[in-house]
């Protein structure tokens, strides 16, 4: 293990830092030709993220796996898919990135195995194998009734008959997914030992997929259950006792007051995604009012010190929308998914330029908002230079193509023959490669690239964006959006225009009576703040950044 | 606050705070501590229910209430809308309050409601009462879904009536309107009323917010301003309309006044627009009116019938200047009938309305004096109109009033030809 | 005897010829002032009708009903009326002036006299005048307000209202032109009839609104113990 490189070893709360980037390995660069994405490739691209200026790496699985679920149905924890290339290839990229002073977060499904799974394989041969009390298994699918269905597009019941053993056995996501039985624990052990393997190579974290589901019980949703939080405790416990500067991050596709939970009294997961902020932002941007924002984030309970928000605007699924009441959920359908086809499942599968109309000035904005709204910020391939979507792929594929690097031979992504590709690349006029790829906004001092590289370093410059506390500004102009964040000394003024037209606001900063607004973005001091309102105007989608100084 | 602007700056930054909207609602209140609460929180939820997506605001331009009435509305907080059968509104609700002199009436409230949808560029605006105890948010659907969808420009409203409510408007205003503006509008001066964007900028635009009949005639020219342009007009089923009584009763010589002289003044203006129009058409009525009987009032007719003798009798002189000598006789021979038999026609009556107004384009005397004179002769005329259908039902009623306007109709040649002669 | 005679003759005729010598300058010079004073009214005339129409004059009167009093007084509008006075008060000024001019002093005398009176004579006319139309308009505004609230005998009261108005002009308009000023209990009677004319124009006028309500009220409440007045009807 090559701690040597490790520059930040000694902070346990680095992911309150962290800036996330989310890639998946096959999507990257395929480095032999055979027109899937691999460790090789992506070790090639690390300056690229370096560069980007993002200190942690989510992996999305690269596991064996039948791939009927994009890798989510996993045949093998402790393997690497032989597309994406060997564990030696893992190993050298995990160091390569660690060099670089880039964290490495891999996924941990573990509330369901595929089922090709030889545990599955193994369970279903007989009632009495030892390995069959590893799933759960009913004689009847009227089990468990009050547990939603996920998948509503393609999936009728929780319940699938099994043929070979005659029994049904439970899944809350696709039907080749059997979810593992957590009230066994050897199954708890056998995680431990997963994410044990992992560790020792030199993963600095786990992404808990489904983390809601693990646990079942006759009478309830079977989420978010008291036994499922048991298990959490056990494994952070583990990680605890063994390791150091580790961490979980809870997928929990739940409400703010539901996924507290998953933070426990700081003993459960570090970091936890915040799914309703996520639609809210673009139904704020929509509505040009800011009330969405702030409702959510006033209804969000404090987290123990320790815990740290995940927050996103895209990622590789749907834009979900189980976050929103139905009024809401109508709202977001009209306005970013008219066409039927956008839509899948409760969501939409578009990623975040074509969301935003290609519309530069409102993708700045709803990244302004990302990178400095409280929570550690995630950014999803391929966004940070505006890439479109195919909404013809089918599932959630539109949003998964090959990552565009130049105009050339597959965009730079492989040599491959184009028809060999994992998926096919987009090459409509708009969003094509030809038209966005890094290498011409790397040209460029006012692309996109550029634009987010300068963002991602300005928050990087400050702790107060990862660490400080939210206040909101309650400006009688609704269009505005205008918070501080505070941490010790560091203080930091947000003035988000929310609407299409320019806007004047006036905020009261007397509690900051004598510092000075320092732009961000160019360093220059505005007025200093007074007794009286203090007046901005802001063009169309502006937004500005402050420093409150003291001088 | 600068010179020769009727908006005050802090009611121009509330609007700048607001921004752009899609429907305003405006409630102009002067002492309603009692009712607002009930009225705005029907509208709340009504925008809410019926208009989820739509950037809305409410003005309430109040005359300097000293009950409270304004705190109360700035500090109340949002009705509870999922008890309410809605749901949470997606957007910022905004209130904007304001202050204007009591002095410029109904009017002055009027002005500044539609300088707010001009300046926030409202696609539709309604007008509601603040002392409505009937309210319903279905009423806010009503109002503005005919305007914020259909594209109509301005809707008067239908209530459901006792039988012998809103007098004044089934003798003199439903019908005269109807016949010389050529569109059959029942409630010409309710006090709810919808209006686009388009038409609430062209009314504030008029050069005539100085004159003396805006302050308390408003709504009369309002809808006479709607039918005499080019806007696209209609009706809404409001429901019975019970208003709170702690409102100063005003005399029936001043509501006269103000509402029949607001009416003829308007007359005088639109002119050009009415005077070559020909009958009437009907104009598109939303929602389902139910024919519910509210019940009988109780009346002294008597008394009304003295008071119309008298009036003749002692202003022999004065009438003779307003009246044709034929109608006078007319009159004349009416109030010295029998007691029991007081008998007004329709022809007699719609004659009498037609030569005051002319007689109030010509100026043959001050005209609130004339005005005046026309409130003993209205009383003749109810009470035998009462007489006469005090035992009529829903539907014979609805026919009276029917051949009543067309009687206006008729007779309109006549009235212009008064109108245009030369005094 | 013959030279007496041609003497006294010439003498006469020296005479004559001296007055006249002496007149007909004046003479001259009274009918320019004359002439003069004429085109001078005649162009005030015309600088005041413009004045008043430019003004809007004739629709001011209309609103306040002078011009249907003055139509029925078979005059002129009003413009037309007072642009002819100021014509006529100009030019007979001028007259006067002229014949000032001739330095006869009895008609000196009379004429300044003249002079001094002129204006009071002025104001009383427009006292007279002002007082008859208030006197009208008020009387009316009784007489409507009686009938409407259901005051006993309207037109008794009306009368009252329209005397006392018009005694009190013709009273001002006498002491303007100093005739009634020996009569003191006149002028106290008077100053009664304006205390009682300030309560009427204070309830006719300022208090008119709430003269009637008070008015209104009373008489409701008398009647609604018998019975309502309208009823619970509502006109609009």
């Amino acid at each position: 293990m090559n701690q040597k490189n490790f520059p930040f070893d000694d902070d346990p709360l680095w992911y309150k830092d962290a800036i996330f980037y989310e890639v998946h390995v096959r999507t990257f660069k395929d480095s032999d030709g055979d027109g899937i994405g691999d460790f090789r490739g992506l070790m090639e691209k690390l300056d690229y993220l370096e560069e980007l200026g993002v200190n942690t790496l989510w992996l999305l699985p690269f596991y064996p796996s039948p791939l009927k679920d994009d890798g989510y149905d996993i045949s093998n924890y402790t393997d690497i898919h032989p597309s994406y290339g060997t564990l030696e290839d893992f190993r050298l990229f995990l160091n390569e990135a660690h060099r670089r002073g880039m964290r490495v977060l891999t996924e941990l499904v573990v509330n369901h195995t595929s089922d090709q799974h030889p545990w599955f394989q193994e369970a279903r041969q007989s009632r009495d194998n030892p390995r069959r009390d590893w799933y759960v298994w009913s004689d009847t699918p009227e089990k468990y009734r009050n547990a939603r269905i996920i998948f509503t597009d393609t999936e009728q019941s929780n319940w699938a008959w099994d043929s070979v053993s005659k029994a049904y056995y439970w899944h809350r996501f696709f039907s080749h997914q059997p979810d593992l039985n957590y009230d066994n624990p050897a199954v708890r052990e056998e995680v431990w030992n997963i994410m044990k393997f992992w560790l020792d190579l030199g993963v600095d974290g786990f992404r808990l997929d489904a983390v809601p589901y693990l646990v079942e019980r006759e009478g309830t949703s079977c989420e978010n259950l008291p036994e499922t939080h048991e298990v959490l405790k056990f494994l952070r416990h583990r990680l605890d006792t063994f390791y150091r500067c580790k961490f979980l991050l809870a997928e929990a596709n739940q409400w703010p007051s539901d996924v507290r939970a998953y933070f426990g009294d700081g003993d459960e997961c570090h970091v936890a995604f915040h799914f309703p902020l996520m639609p809210r932002m673009f139904m704020a941007v929509r509505l040009e009012d800011r009330k969405p924002v702030i409702e959510i984030l006033e209804k969000t309970p404090p987290i123990p010190e320790t815990c740290q928000w995940g927050i996103f605007l895209r990622n590789h699924d749907e834009l979900t929308l189980e976050m929103v009441t139905d009024e809401e959920r109508d709202y977001l359908y009209d306005e970013y998914a008219k066409d039927r086809i956008m839509r899948v499942n409760v969501g939409i599968r578009r990623r975040l330029a074509p969301l935003m109309e290609n519309d530069r000035r409102r993708i700045e904005l709803l990244n302004g908002l990302l990178l400095s709204l409280p929570g550690s910020p995630i950014i999803y391939y391929g966004d940070e230079i505006g890439m479109g979507d195919n909404v013809y792929l089918g599932d959630r594929n539109g949003v998964r193509t090959p990552m565009q690097w130049n105009g050339g031979w597959n965009a730079g992504f492989s040599n491959a023959d184009p028809e060999m590709l994992y998926l096919p690349l987009i090459s409509n006029a708009l969003y094509g490669y030809q038209a966005v790829n890094v290498e011409s906004q790397r040209r460029s001092m006012h692309s996109l690239l550029s634009w987010m590289k300068q963002i991602i370093r300005i928050r990087k410059s400050s702790r107060v964006f990862s660490r400080g506390s939210l206040e909101f500004l309650n400006p009688a102009n609704h269009r505005v959006l205008a918070y501080i964040r505070e941490a010790g000394q560091d203080k930091f003024l947000a003035v988000n225009n929310l609407s299409s037209s320019a806007q004047a606001v006036e905020l009261d900063l007397r509690r900051f009576q004598g510092l000075i607004p320092i732009e961000m973005f160019g360093g220059n001091p505005f007025p200093r703040v007074n007794n009286r309102p203090y007046l901005l105007t802001l063009g169309p989608y502006q937004f500005f950044w402050f420093k409150l100084r003291k001088l | 606050m600068a010179k020769g602007t009727f908006l005050s700056d802090d009611f121009l930054r509330q609007l700048t705070a607001v921004g752009e909207v899609d429907i305003l609602v405006g409630v102009p209140t002067s002492n309603n501590r009692k009712t607002i609460e009930h009225v705005v929180s029907a509208i709340q939820i009504g925008l809410v229910k019926y208009f989820s997506r739509a950037r809305t605001v409410l003005i309430n331009p109040d005359a300097g209430s000293r009950d409270g009435t304004s705190e109360l509305l700035r500090n109340a907080s949002l009705p509870d809308f999922r008890t309410a059968l809605a749901t949470p509104p997606l957007r910022t609700m905004h209130t904007v309050t304001t202050r204007y002199h009591s002095s410029l009436g109904p009017g002055g409230a009027l002005r500044l409601i539609l300088a707010a949808a001009d300046l926030l560029r409202a696609k539709a605006c309604a007008i509601v009462s603040p002392d409505l105890i009937s309210i319903t948010p279905e009423w806010v659907d009503a109002l503005i879904r005919p305007i914020y969808h259909e594209g109509y420009d301005y809707l008067a409203p239908i209530y459901q009536r006792q039988k012998f409510d809103g007098l004044l408007i089934k003798n003199i205003l439903s019908p005269l309107i109807s016949a010389v503006y050529g569109y059959r509008i029942e409630e010409p001066v309710g006090g709810e009323f919808g209006l686009s964007g388009n038409l609430a900028c062209d009314l504030l635009g008029q050069d005539l917010w100085h004159e003396d009949f805006i302050r308390y005639g408003a709504p009369v020219w309002m809808t006479a301003t709607a039918l005499s342009g080019n806007y696209r007009l209609c009706q809404s089923f409001l429901g019975p309309k019970i208003q709170s009584s702690n409102q100063v009763e005003v005399g029936l010589a001043d509501t006269i006044q103000r509402v029949v002289g607001a009416l003829f003044r308007s007359l005088e203006m639109h002119e050009p627009q009415w005077i070559s129009r020909n009958g009437s058409q009907t104009v598109p009525t939303f929602g389902f009116q139910s024919e519910l009987d509210l019940g009988p009032l109780r009346v002294n007719r008597k008394k009304m019938c003295d008071m119309f003798r008298t009036g003749v009798a002692e202003l022999f002189s004065i009438l003779g200047k307003i009246l044709s000598p034929a109608t006078l006789a007319s009159i004349q021979q009416v109030a010295q009938s029998d007691e029991s038999c007081c008998h007004f026609t329709d022809e007699l009556w719609v004659k009498t309305v037609y030569e005051f107004a002319i007689a109030y384009h010509h100026s043959v005397m001050n005209r609130d004096h004339l005005l005046q004179a026309l409130t003993p002769i209205y009383r003749g005329r109810i009470s035998s109109y009462l007489l006469e259908n005090h035992g009529a039902s829903f539907q014979e009623l609805k026919a009276r009033i029917e051949s009543l306007r067309v009687r206006y109709e008729n007779l309109k040649p006549y009235f212009i030809t008064g109108w245009r002669a030369k005094a | 005897m013959e030279n007496i005679l041609v003497n006294s003759l010439t003498t006469t005729l020296q005479n004559l010829s001296g007055m006249i010598a002496h007149f007909l300058p004046r003479l001259i010079a009274m009918i320019a002032i004359i002439v003069i004073g004429g085109i001078i009214a005649w162009i005030l005339k015309v600088i005041v009708r413009r004045f008043l129409w430019f003004v809007k004059f004739n629709q001011i009167c209309e609103a306040t009903g002078f011009t249907q009093m003055l139509a029925k007084a078979a005059l002129p509008s009003p413009t037309e009326l007072l642009s002819r006075l100021v014509f006529w008060v100009v030019w007979v000024s001028f007259l006067l002036f002229g014949f000032n001019a001739l330095e006869i002093a009895p008609l000196q005398e009379e004429i300044s006299r003249f002079f001094l009176f002129l204006p009071q004579i002025f104001v009383a006319i427009v006292i007279l005048f002002v007082g008859v139309l208030a006197a009208n308009f008020f009387g009316r505004a009784t007489l409507l307000t009686a009938v409407n609230t259901n005051w006993p005998s309207p037109r008794l009261l009306s009368s009252i209202v329209r005397f006392l108005i018009i005694t009190l002009a013709v009273t001002m308009a006498l002491e303007r032109i100093g005739l009634g000023r020996g009569v003191v209990e006149i002028a106290f009677s008077i100053a009664f009839g304006a205390v009682m004319l300030g309560l009427a124009l204070a309830f006719g006028l300022g208090g008119r609104d709430v003269a009637r309500k008070l008015l209104e009220r009373h008489f409701l409440e008398n009647e609604e113990k018998e019975d309502d007045q309208d009823g619970g009807i509502s006109h609009l």
